[in-house]
């Protein structure tokens, strides 16, 4: 199939899968989230004022009504304003992006890159006492909640021992950076033990091919075995596991940016939750779905380019 | 080069990038750095019902009057307004005369980007946009059949398409440029604690016209600092408002406040600079405390235990030079009968209860034993608490609580149905709601606990729900009549009385007692109010809390004070003191 005409067509799966997503948070919105009138009108509210902004919020609609607007705004990603910062969502979206971004592209890119590099370090050791400490330490390492790690890296390496900004952010370059780096740091440590595991066993997959012990019959030297073709072949499941890894970039990093005062959107998303805020909740779940359809695509066109034996349906 | 060469440089280089990472204090700088432990809803001063937003407000918007900086208890003083108003006889009939050449901050909403004098009929617009029903402000509650005329024009302008800001109200009136009349439907003293609160500080029509919606983002008062936009963040920078009016700090104070007149005389603001860092996580705000980052600052509950011994401070604190503040705070906790239900009419059974709590071991395990025992609704500090009054049905005190279960009619508990308890979702709630549970088991009352995310749990009590429940009340003005209306009939639910405790008696004393004026007789009327309730046993009366704030020792001119939300003006730091201290930290 041409490139293009299954680009479309995959673009084109975004229909369902917004409509099916628009339900679901409206469900959600509707059964289970509180509701936002009594969190916007304060201890002193009266049933007149509720009845008055539940008129003004559309939530004492027909509930197809409802959905209906959840849906036209699924498709036109005009996501309208707060309910309550009132703030234009899209401008909240841009503000927030920037510092969510700051930490969680580097914290991408060095955790991706240290925990491939482990990975095909331990195989090409596998069995041996590195390939053992290293599953040991990574075990180790996930089984300590990452609220402990970052009270423990606010603490000792910031409080006790003063190498970093304990919390707080300064947007714009190069501002952020003494902001970001212990975020960045003590999430690279939470996270490069199971993407190093995922990785290692990705790569021990191929390290038993056929093909591996034939190039290593025909002599070819460890290291060439390791990165021209084990790592080539080991492409695609990485992929897939990196590049779907992207849209949720945007969403930040809840508990880091709650402990490290980081206005990203995170922070917005959960401050949606906590005050029912619709709105904003709806952009943000819709802006996922489409990131997560969006980067789906790019992954299935990546993997033609990896590998060329592979032909889109 | 060996491998451990090679190590030792990575090691050194990495350590001197990373202590780059650190940005070092500059303590000359006059800058007040402060915390706020919860998210700000924004600036407009009608929807700021709490307090953290409220402090915000102050520092950008002014009303026509304030509380005293240095006076204990609060005592009311002219803010914009020139004097104290004139007060016709009847108590009807307030008359303001407002201070003149007070600008608004200079915004884009203004020709010329230049603030205009501030007049009677911004303070006419400014009432009127807190009752308009479009506003959807969360401050209306404090006029809501207050002012003449104003619930009349709120209804009919309410069906309106454009509320029509332009038609009289017979009760609010600007008599010339610098007169502002209040009229009220009844006397009703404690309405001079509203124009001290938040939601009456004067906005101006050009500038709420020029943001709209945005508004709440876009605070343009009159006040001593300035923030061109609010961007929701995590970080918000005052600056000092350059037409800011002549406003100096006060030449006199109360006894205990006497040691904070060192600036008496000085123009305000003092800093020049407020750095709020919105902190909703304690730990990392406590650290920045200690690290002197921050200039004061409650302690969480959790570094409790590490930051006081024996109620004093912990020799570490002290050797930094912090300085410890406890104050009473103006509230009440306590455990809420819902009195739709006629098992709670059975005095006795609410008597039994409120003998079988242990409050010492509640204070003990939920409050760091910092707070007062509550004899009654009104907390000490304002008048209507009667000083060393001994509620005779508080715990624990399990015999009597098991004589009075049996008077009630439920011997052992026998006969009495489960009671559902409703709290809000926290962990805390949960805790202390566990805590109620096993101490009613004692006497043999069953309890069941519900808990609810809290707009669902208020949504119960605004629907009179459920049987019990758990709740604070934090004074909105220093009055007793704040606390004693939560108890008065007409004001039950949805309403502020969320116990719809219905005493045609109490109803009429209490209406009596609020139309008084501040006097003698007033306070015999509060206390003999307070008292009633006390036995009445209207709830379980839990705790008076208390502030435990911690400061830095070059910050001037701070003391507790909950109501007064423009207190940052007065505030100053020692900047040589502190560049000083600043080498224990």
């Amino acid at each position: 199939m041409n490139l293009y005409s299954y680009i479309l067509r995959r673009l084109l799966y975004v229909i369902p899968v917004l409509l099916g997503v628009c339900f679901l948070i409206f469900i959600i919105f509707n059964v289970v989230a509180p509701d936002p009138a009594y969190l916007l009108l304060g201890r002193h509210a009266t049933i007149e004022q509720i009845a008055t902004l539940h008129r003004e919020l559309g939530i004492d609609r027909p509930f197809w009504e409802q959905y209906l607007a959840v849906v036209k705004t699924a498709f036109t990603f005009d996501f309208g304003y707060s309910w309550s910062s009132k703030q234009q969502i899209w401008e909240m979206i841009k503000a927030g992006a920037g510092p969510s971004l700051s930490i969680t592209v580097p914290l991408f890119v060095i955790t991706n890159t240290i925990a491939i590099s482990i990975a095909l370090l331990v195989s090409f050791y596998r069995g041996k006492f590195i390939d053992k400490a290293v599953l040991l330490i990574s075990i180790a390492m996930m089984s300590i909640s990452s609220l402990a790690y970052i009270l423990f890296g606010q603490y000792f390496f910031a409080y006790k021992l003063g190498l970093f900004e304990i919390s707080g952010y300064e947007p714009g370059f190069p501002h952020f950076i003494p902001y970001v780096i212990l975020p960045i740091i003590l999430y690279v440590a939470i996270s490069w033990g199971p993407d190093t595991r995922f990785y290692r066993s990705v790569i021990l997959d191929e390290v038993y091919q056929d093909y591996v012990r034939t190039a290593r019959a025909k002599g070819v030297g460890e290291l060439s075995i390791m990165f021209k073709h084990v790592l080539k072949n080991a492409m695609i499941p990485i992929l897939t596991y990196v590049i779907i890894q992207i849209p949720f970039l945007i969403l930040g990093l809840l508990l880091a940016e709650a402990f490290f005062s980081i206005p990203g959107l995170g922070g917005i998303t959960i401050k949606a939750i906590n005050t029912s805020d619709f709105p904003v909740i709806k952009a943000m779940t819709i802006l996922s779905a489409v990131g997560f359809i969006i980067f789906g695509v790019i992954t299935d066109v990546l993997y033609t380019v990896v590998d060329p034996r592979m032909r889109l349906k | 080069m060996k491998m451990r060469n090679i190590l030792l440089v990575m090691t050194m280089v990495i350590t001197t990038l990373l202590t780059g990472c650190a940005k070092k204090q500059d303590a000359s700088e006059r800058v007040l750095n402060i915390v706020s432990p919860a998210e700000i809803k924004g600036f407009d001063p009608i929807m700021a019902d709490d307090l953290y937003s409220g402090r915000e407000i102050g520092k950008i918007y002014e009303g026509l009057l304030a509380y005293h900086w240095l006076k204990v208890p609060y005592e009311l003083v002219p803010n914009l307004a020139e004097a104290m108003p004139e007060v016709s006889k009847d108590g009807i009939t307030y008359t303001f005369k407002l201070r003149k050449g007070v600008v608004f901050q200079d915004d884009a909403a203004f020709p010329n980007g230049k603030g205009r004098e501030v007049e009677a009929s911004d303070f006419v617009y400014s009432i009127k946009r807190l009752a308009d029903s479009k506003s959807q402000a969360n401050g209306w509650w404090i006029l809501d059949g207050k002012l003449k005329g104003l619930n009349e024009w709120r209804e009919k302008n309410e069906k309106l398409p454009v509320t029509n800001y332009a038609e009289e109200v017979e009760g609010l009136r600007a008599v010339d440029k610098y007169t502002l009349e209040f009229k009220l439907a009844k006397p009703f003293p404690q309405f001079l604690y509203a124009l001290a609160m938040g939601f009456t500080s004067v906005v101006s029509k050009e500038v709420v016209e020029k943001y709209g919606k945005e508004f709440i983002n876009h605070p343009v008062g009159t006040g001593p600092y300035i923030l061109p936009k609010f961007d929701q963040g995590k970080r918000i920078t005052y600056t000092k408002n350059p037409t800011f009016r002549e406003k100096f700090y006060p030449s006199d104070a109360s006894p205990e406040l006497q040691g904070l007149l060192g600036d008496a005389g000085k123009r305000l603001p003092l800093v020049d600079k407020i750095v709020v860092h919105v902190m909703v996580e304690s730990q990392p705000a406590w650290l920045k405390f200690n690290k002197g980052e921050i200039d004061y600052y409650s302690i969480p509950k959790d570094n409790f235990a590490s930051a006081i011994k024996n109620n004093t401070l912990a020799p570490d604190l002290s050797a930094k030079g912090i300085n410890l503040i406890i104050a009473p705070q103006l509230d009440l906790t306590y455990t809420g009968f819902n009195f739709d239900n006629k098992l709670f009419h059975n005095v006795k059974l609410r008597r039994a209860m409120a003998l079988a709590f242990d409050e010492v071991k509640s204070n003990e395990l939920f409050y760091n034993n910092t707070s007062f025992s509550a004899q009654g609704p009104v907390p000490p500090g304002i008048a209507g608490n009667i000083k060393d009054y001994k509620n005779p049905y508080k715990g624990p005190n399990l015999e009597a609580a098991k004589k009075m279960l049996a008077e009630a009619g439920y011997p052992d508990g026998k006969g009495l149905p489960e009671i559902l308890y409703d709290i809000p979702d926290s962990t805390t709630s949960r805790q202390s709601g566990e805590f109620f549970q096993k101490q009613m088991e004692q006497i043999g009352i069953k309890i069941k606990i519900s808990a609810s995310p809290w707009p669902e749990f208020q949504a119960k009590l605004k629907k009179r729900g459920g049987q019990m429940f758990g709740l604070a009340w934090g004074a909105d003005y220093p009055d007793a009549e704040n606390f004693l209306q939560l108890f008065y009939g007409p004001n039950s639910s949805p309403g502020s009385n969320s116990t719809n405790y219905n005493n045609p008696e109490f109803n009429k004393q209490f209406e009596a007692a609020v139309m008084m004026q501040d006097s003698p007789a007033r306070t015999a009327a509060y206390e003999k109010l307070n008292k009633f309730l006390a036995e009445e046993v209207v709830v379980i009366f839990n705790m008076h809390r208390q502030a435990y704030t911690l400061q830095q020792g070059w910050l001037k001119n701070y003391h507790n004070s909950d109501l007064s939300h423009d207190s940052y003006q007065y505030l100053d730091l020692d900047t040589a003191k502190k560049e000083e201290m600043l080498k224990k930290f």
